[in-house]
C-alpha cells in the first residue's frame, strides 16, 4: 500500500527535529554563549599554564644542574679554598651550572657532636630548599678537582644511553663481598642517585641527586638522629653503606658507576678500588687524604692544580 | 481524536502510539486501537496512516524476531508494562483477550472497550509492580554488591586488612574466647565488605620465625600491607583494622565518610591535637618550604596515609595507607636494625612507636601524613583513655561511628565482652524495618507475659 504521503522519519523524532530548526535568535544566543564560554575557558587555561610553568621552569642560567661544595673555612687556608672555588666556577661557568657553596660551620647544630663530616647531607638537601628548581644536584667534596671541565654531566653521565651503559649491575653493594647486590635491571628513568664505591665503601664524596620526593627521603632518612648517633666508624660514610643495603626502596633508585667516572682517587691516597686511580683526562680527581689533614693546605692537590691551570689557559 | 493515540493510560510508560512500535512483531493492524479513528471522518489520520505504512515497510506476516525463547519472555515481561502498544503484540492473541472483547465489540462502542483494557491493563502492572517488587526484594541487594565489586564501582579501590590470629598461639594458647573474638570479627569485616564490594584480606599473624628471630615482632605490619599491595594491584587503599575492632555501621561506605571528605576531616597541622607535644613544623633552616610547611603542599592528594591519635599519640589499630611510592618508602624506613638496635627497650609500642619517631625525625613523612579525628575511624569503648565518656574518644552511638577499636582490652580488660556488647549495639543499630517491628511485637509481647507471671 502506497500513500500520498512521503513516508516521513517516526514521529518520535519530530521533537528533536524541531529542536534541530531553533529559531534564529536563539541560535545566535547559544553562539555569543559558546564564543564566550570558549574565551573564559582559553584565558584561564593561559593563565594557570602561565603561572604554573613560571613557577616550575628552571631560572634562566641553571641549566638544571647545582653543584653542591661544602668548604671546610675553619680547618683549609682562605687561598685554599678559593682555588676550590675558581676551580667549581670555572666548570659551572662552561656548562650553565650553578655554584652552591656552603660552610661546614652552618650545620654544627644540626650535626652536633657527631663528626662534621655529616653536614654534606643537610648542605645537600640547603641546596635543595635554595633551588627549589633545579633537575639535578652535584654533590663534590671540597678536597676534589674537576681535571676535565669541558665534559658536562649530561654527555658524560646523566645521558641515558650513556648511564645505562656505565651502570654497575649485580655487584656487591659494600665491596668486596657484601651479600646485597646492585639490582640487574636497572634503567635511566629508574635512577635517582647516582654514586661511585672505593675499595671499601660506597663513597659520598661525589654524587649526583635527581631533585624530587626520593632526594627528600633519602637525605631525611641518612641524617635520621639514630644513625648519625649509632657512631659508625666512618659516620655518613658507612651511614650511606648501611641504608644501601637495609632498604630496598633506597637501592632501587640508585646506580653505581665505576669510580673513575665521578670520583677517581689521587696515585698516592689509599683506599681506591680496582681500577679507582686517576688517569689523565678522567673527569675529576679526590684527594681523600686531605680530608683529615690540619695543615690548612692539601699539598697532594697542588700539582694537578697547575695542571688544571694550564689546561683551561690552553682550552 | 484521542483514540487515535493509545487508549491505555501510559502507567508503564510506554509509547503510546501503536504505530511506534515496530520491534513488536505486530504483523495485522490493531483493530481495537485503530479501527475507531483510522475510520473517523474526516479522513486518514496521520498517525493512523503512518501506521500502516509503517506495517507496509516493516515486517513480514510471520515474524522470526520474537522466535527465541528469551526474547519472546522478554518481550511478555515489557508487553506488560506497554499498555496498548503491546496488548496489540503477537503473544497477546490469546484467548483472554479476543474472546471477552470481540462479543461485546461493536454494541457497546469504544468506551467499554476502553474500560476493559484499563482493567486488563491495571492487572496487568499490578503483576509487573508485584514482579518488580519482589525482585527487589531478592535480587536488588545482590545487584548493588555486584556493581560496587564490579571496576565501575570503585569497591575494589579499596582493601581491608584484617590482622587475626594474632600470635597463633605461638606464645599463648588460644581459648575458647580468642577463637570466638577472631571468629566474630572476621565475619564483622566480611559482612562490610561484601556490603560495599571492598576486597578483605585476612592477614596471619602467626608469630613467624623470622621475626622472633629478628626480634621484630610487631612490624609484621608493614610486611602485611606490602604483600597486600602486590595482591591487589588495583587497589589504591588499604585499611589496616586490629583483629579487636568491631564496624558499627555496615551501611557507611569509607568514601562518603573518609575519602570524599579528605579536604573538610583531615588535619595536617598536629599542633591542632598533639598529645606527644611534637615541634611542628621542623625549625631547622636547610629544609625546603615542604619540609617546613605546616600542612604539607595543601592538596588533599598528597595525603598518603590517614591515621588517628588518641590520648597517647599515634594509633596504629586503624589506619590507612594509600598505594605510592611514599607508602612504599615508608613501609621500608620503617623498620630498621639500627634504629631497633637502639631504640626496642624504649618502643614499648613497637611499630607505632618507631612510626612516631620517623614522623618527629625525618621531614619528608609529615608531608604525607593526614590525622582523622580519632572516631572517624578509630572510636574507643569506655575504660581506653579513660573511663569516664569523652566525646573526643570514646564511642557515640547517637552519631553512629563507623568503628570501635577496644584498644589495649588485652590488659586488664575483658576483649571478648567488649566485642560481644558491640556486636549486640550493632546489630540494634541495623535492623531493618521489618526486624523493627518484629522486635517491637514481641518486645510489647514479652512486657505483656512478664506482666502476666506475677498474677500466676
Amino acid at each position: 500500500m502506497q500513500f500520498a504521503l512521503p513516508p516521513r522519519k517516526n514521529q518520535h523524532t519530530l521533537p528533536g527535529a524541531r529542536s534541530s530548526r531553533l529559531p534564529l535568535y536563539r541560535r545566535k544566543q547559544l553562539k555569543t554563549f559558546a564564543v564566550f564560554a570558549f574565551a573564559v575557558f582559553s584565558i584561564f587555561y593561559l593563565l594557570t599554564h602561565v603561572y604554573s610553568s613560571s613557577s616550575s621552569a628552571a631560572p634562566a642560567g641553571t641549566a638544571g644542574v647545582v653543584i653542591v661544595t661544602l668548604l671546610d673555612r675553619e680547618n683549609f687556608s682562605e687561598s685554599y679554598i678559593n682555588k676550590i672555588i675558581a676551580n667549581r666556577e670555572d666548570y659551572a661557568k662552561r656548562h650553565g651550572y650553578t655554584n652552591f657553596f656552603t660552610s661546614v660551620s652552618d650545620y654544627d647544630e644540626a650535626v652536633g657532636d657527631q663528626p662534621k663530616s655529616w653536614a654534606l647531607v643537610p648542605a645537600v638537601r640547603h641546596a635543595m630548599a635554595t633551588y627549589p628548581s633545579a633537575a639535578y644536584f652535584f654533590h663534590l667534596n671540597q678536597n676534589a678537582l674537576i681535571m676535565n671541565p669541558t665534559k658536562s654531566l649530561k654527555s658524560h653521565l646523566l645521558e641515558r644511553s650513556k648511564l645505562e651503559s656505565i651502570i654497575l649491575k649485580d655487584v656487591p653493594i659494600v665491596p668486596p663481598d657484601s651479600i646485597i647486590k646492585t639490582f640487574s635491571h636497572l634503567k635511566e628513568k629508574d635512577i635517582d642517585f647516582i654514586t661511585t664505591q672505593d675499595g671499601e665503601d660506597l663513597s659520598p664524596s661525589s654524587f649526583v641527586l635527581r631533585n624530587g620526593d626520593f632526594a627528600r627521603f633519602f637525605l631525611d632518612l641518612w641524617f635520621d638522629p639514630l644513625f648519625r648517633n649509632y657512631n659508625f666508624a666512618k659516620a655518613e660514610v658507612h651511614g650511606l653503606d648501611h641504608i644501601m643495603q637495609w632498604h630496598p626502596t633506597v637501592l632501587a633508585r640508585t646506580a653505581i658507576v665505576p669510580q673513575r667516572v665521578l670520583n677517581a682517587y689521587s696515585k698516592d691516597s689509599n683506599g681506591a678500588g680496582p681500577d679507582g686511580t686517576y688517569n689523565d683526562g678522567d673527569f675529576i680527581i679526590r684527594f681523600p687524604g686531605c680530608d683529615n689533614v690540619q695543615a690548612k693546605e692539601c699539598v697532594e692537590m697542588e700539582s694537578y692544580y697547575m695542571l688544571w691551570q694550564r689546561k683551561i689557559k690552553s682550552g | 481524536m484521542s483514540l487515535s493515540r493509545s487508549p491505555s493510560p501510559r502507567l508503564g510508560g510506554g509509547w503510546s502510539s501503536p504505530g511506534l512500535t515496530p520491534g513488536s512483531g505486530t504483523a495485522t493492524p490493531n483493530p481495537r486501537g485503530l479501527s475507531p479513528s483510522s475510520l473517523a471522518p474526516g479522513g486518514i489520520s496521520w498517525a493512523a496512516a503512518k501506521a500502516k505504512s509503517e506495517e507496509v515497510r516493516g515486517y513480514p506476516s510471520f515474524s522470526t524476531r520474537n522466535s527465541g525463547f528469551f526474547s519472546r519472555q522478554k518481550h511478555k515481561i515489557s508487553a506488560s508494562f506497554r499498555g496498548q502498544s503491546g496488548a496489540g503484540g503477537y503473544v497477546d492473541k490469546d484467548a483472554y483477550g479476543r474472546a471477552q472483547w470481540r462479543p461485546s465489540g461493536g454494541g457497546r462502542g469504544p468506551l467499554a472497550a476502553l474500560g476493559m483494557l484499563m482493567r486488563r491493563g491495571r492487572v496487568r502492572i499490578l503483576a509487573g509492580i508485584l514482579l518488580l517488587f519482589m525482585g527487589y526484594l531478592f535480587f536488588w541487594s545482590t545487584l548493588v554488591q555486584l556493581y560496587r565489586r564490579s571496576p565501575l564501582g570503585g569497591g575494589r579501590k579499596i582493601v581491608i586488612i584484617l590482622g587475626a590470629n594474632v600470635d597463633g598461639g605461638v606464645t599463648d594458647i588460644k581459648r575458647a574466647r580468642e577463637w570466638a573474638i577472631e571468629r566474630n570479627s572476621i565475619w564483622n569485616k566480611e559482612e562490610y565488605a561484601k556490603r560495599w564490594g571492598y576486597e578483605l584480606e585476612v592477614a596471619n599473624m602467626l608469630a613467624k620465625k623470622r621475626y622472633s628471630h629478628e626480634w621484630r615482632e610487631g612490624w609484621e605490619k608493614g610486611d602485611v600491607i606490602r604483600e597486600a599491595l602486590h595482591k591487589y594491584p588495583d587497589a589504591e587503599w588499604f585499611w589496616w583494622l586490629d583483629l579487636n575492632t568491631w564496624v558499627m555501621e555496615y551501611g557507611t561506605s569509607l568514601q562518603s565518610h573518609v575519602f570524599n571528605n579528605l579536604e573538610s576531616l583531615v588535619y595536617r597541622d598536629i599542633n591542632e591535637y598533639n598529645p606527644l607535644n611534637i615541634t611542628h613544623p621542623l625549625p631547622e633552616f636547610y629544609l625546603d618550604e615542604l619540609g617546613r610547611s605546616r600542612e604539607g603542599d595543601g592538596d588533599t592528594r598528597s595525603i598518603n596515609m590517614l591515621l588517628t591519635q588518641d590520648c597517647g599519640g599515634f594509633n596504629l589499630g586503624s589506619f590507612m595507607v594509600r598505594r605510592s611510592l611514599w607508602t612504599d618508602r615508608l613501609l621500608d624506613a620503617l623498620w630498621d636494625p639500627v634504629m631497633y638496635e637502639q631504640m626496642h627497650m624504649e618502643w614499648e609500642h613497637k611499630e607505632q612507636n618507631a612510626l612516631e619517631y620517623i614522623y618527629q625525625s625525618q621531614a619528608w613523612i609529615r608531608s604525607s601524613v593526614g590525622f582523622l579525628p580519632q572516631r572517624t575511624i578509630n572510636a574507643f569503648p569506655r575504660g581506653a583513655c579513660g573511663d569516664k565518656n569523652n566525646p573526643a574518644v570514646h564511642y557515640q552511638e547517637e552519631d553512629h561511628d563507623l568503628l570501635v577499636n577496644m584498644a589495649g582490652c588485652m590488659f586488664g580488660r575483658d576483649c571478648w565482652a567488649e566485642i560481644y556488647k558491640y556486636r549486640e549495639i550493632t546489630e540494634r543499630l541495623n535492623r531493618t524495618p521489618w526486624e523493627i517491628l518484629k522486635d517491637t511485637l514481641s518486645g510489647a509481647f514479652k512486657r505483656d507475659s512478664e506482666d502476666d507471671e506475677p498474677e500466676q
